[in-house]
């Protein structure tokens, strides 16, 4: 193993990392704006991703139009999953709706086998398969483009919460009650961070499938998005990119160290190392509040 | 049960008899079974928590609930909530259109900051303060919305002598100068007797004496749910 394929298996890994960040991020956004821990991100993303294909091959909108209609659909279903799902149980015990948006991830899963069935699509944004040069190294096009777009999406989130309706999400999350009492809508607040997690699963949804297609799998994206999420602390967007690239770059390297002898399970060995380790040693994650832990 | 405008209702009972259901009732924590809640002629029986509160109730928790992952500025900013209009296109043009609009609501909280003595906390997490600070800023975001009606959960449970005057004070000159009305449970008799204009008397649900505190104290009913039968006699 040389140094320039290391390196470049981490600077891939890097910016695969930063993809992995956006799946986090709709798990951190709805843990910051009513404190439910969302096992459904990974079938969300899937959904998104055939919501994306329904627009552009069965209606043959161009994919950027089919992209915002999925964004404005998602943004419908998210608020559909509070008000179905999620409305009833506010305020019970935090292991009800856990097991709720397991019961969502399972659902959404097989409903879209019943419904598209399990052949792999492809989704086509008109990325170059060509490598971009970075001096010696080479750069996959599409992880590029995924890594800008997830900065783009962090940056447009931090600056939410600290406006007025992101402080309000986050009084949400701290205490319901109290929110409740100050004329704080908590059910619309609960709404509204699902329906934006719903828009976020739509652009990680569309940057995965085009780098490996549209199928089941993309659901299984709620492990790297569970493990970035409490590794970087689940109610800390920055953390959440932060651990991202830290699990990219770890799975990069350990990958093409570890996958010719283990024979290629390596990346989710290591996610689930990640995963567990951090509950053991540093359960509020990198970036997370302290009392999470507590919880 | 009536509470008139202007007035500090004392609300004392056993526990477990009733006193914070009642102001969950009001409050729309908890749609009543039976009966009907009037605000000022309005009734407001069974809406929705968020929504009473825009109509000017305000209340704080026997058991406080802040939000203690943020500073002591901004949970009183938060009971600023219902005074703002949380439009994410005015924030994001901030410094032309709702600079007015946050100049204001600014000033009420300094001005309840400053009501509340807080000054020496207001940037320190609510998490960290002690628990008798943690009532007053409980009191102090309370204060922030402008309520019409306050109700006040054993706004004294834990604290000392000293603690609890400088509250009964608190809670006065909330009426007299911001034309509060205000429902005080309390378990404090001496405070009740003090500060109170009326006060109500409840046991297992029942209401077992009401009118001023001097009379209901003296009732044979109100001693023997409080302290029990068999003191009265002796």
């Amino acid at each position: 193993m040389d140094a320039i394929s290391l390196m470049e298996s981490a600077a891939n890994g890097a910016l695969i990392g930063l993809m992995y960040s956006l799946v986090a991020m709709g798990i951190v956004l709805i843990y910051k704006s009513s404190s439910v821990p969302n096992l459904a991100q990974g079938s969300m993303t899937m959904l998104a991703a055939y919501v994306v294909l329904a627009f552009a091959n069965s209606a043959g909108a161009p994919i950027w139009a089919a992209i915002s209609l999925a964004i404005i659909t998602m943004f419908i279903i998210g608020l559909a999953i509070e008000r179905v799902a999620l409305r009833r149980l506010a305020g019970r015990p935090i292991i009800m709706i856990l097991m709720m948006t397991l019961g969502l991830e399972i659902f959404l899963r097989a409903g879209s086998m019943t419904i598209w069935g399990g052949t792999t699509r492809p989704m086509n944004l008109g990325i170059s398969d060509a490598p971009l040069f970075l001096g010696p190294l080479l750069i996959n096009r599409a992880y590029a483009f995924g890594a800008v777009v997830t900065i783009a999406m962090f940056g447009f989130f931090v600056m939410f919460f600290r406006s007025r309706v992101g402080v309000v999400l986050r009084a949400i999350s701290d205490d319901y009650t109290a929110a409740w009492s100050v004329g704080i809508s908590v059910e619309r607040g609960v709404a509204l961070s699902w329906a934006m997690s719903a828009v976020v699963a739509t652009i990680a949804g569309v940057l995965w499938s085009s780098v490996q297609g549209v199928d089941q799998s993309l659901a299984q994206l709620l492990l790297k998005g569970v493990t970035v999420a409490v590794l970087g602390g689940l109610d800390s967007i920055g953390g959440a990119l932060l651990a991202g690239v830290l699990l990219g770059v770890v799975e990069g390297i350990a990958s093409s160290v570890l996958d010719p002898l283990l024979g290629g399970a390596s990346r989710d060995l290591v996610d689930a190392a990640m995963l567990i380790l951090t509950i053991l040693i540093r359960p509020h994650g990198l970036f997370g509040r302290h009392d999470i832990e507590r919880v | 049960m009536c509470i008139e405008r202007g007035e500090i209702f004392g609300l004392v009972g056993p526990n477990g008899c009733g006193k914070t259901t009642l102001t969950n009732a009001i409050t729309g924590f908890y749609p009543p079974q039976r009966g009907r809640i009037l605000l000022n002629g309005r009734d407001i029986t069974g809406l929705a928590p968020h929504y009473v509160a825009t109509l000017g109730v305000a209340r704080t928790f026997q058991n406080l609930a802040l939000f203690n992952g943020m500073s002591v500025l901004d949970n009183i900013l938060l009971g600023r909530h219902i005074h703002m209009k949380p439009s994410v296109g005015r924030t994001a043009l901030y410094w032309w259109l709702a600079r007015s609009d946050e100049t204001l609501n600014r000033a009420a909280v300094e001005d309840v900051i400053d009501f509340l003595q807080l000054e020496g906390v207001r940037d320190e997490l609510v998490d960290g303060i002690p628990i008798g600070l943690k009532k007053r800023v409980e009191l102090a975001r309370a204060l922030a919305a402008e309520p019409s009606f306050l109700i006040l959960d054993e706004p004294m449970a834990g604290m000392n002598q000293e603690e609890k005057e400088y509250m009964a004070r608190f809670i006065l000159d909330a009426r007299d100068e911001r034309n509060v009305t205000v429902l005080l449970i309390e378990h404090h008799m001496d405070v009740i007797t003090g500060i109170c204009d009326r006060m109500l008397a409840l046991n297992y649900g029942e209401m077992i004496g009401s009118g001023v505190p001097a009379d209901v104290v003296a009732d044979p009913r109100v001693v023997e749910a409080y302290i029990g039968g068999a003191h009265v006699a002796r």
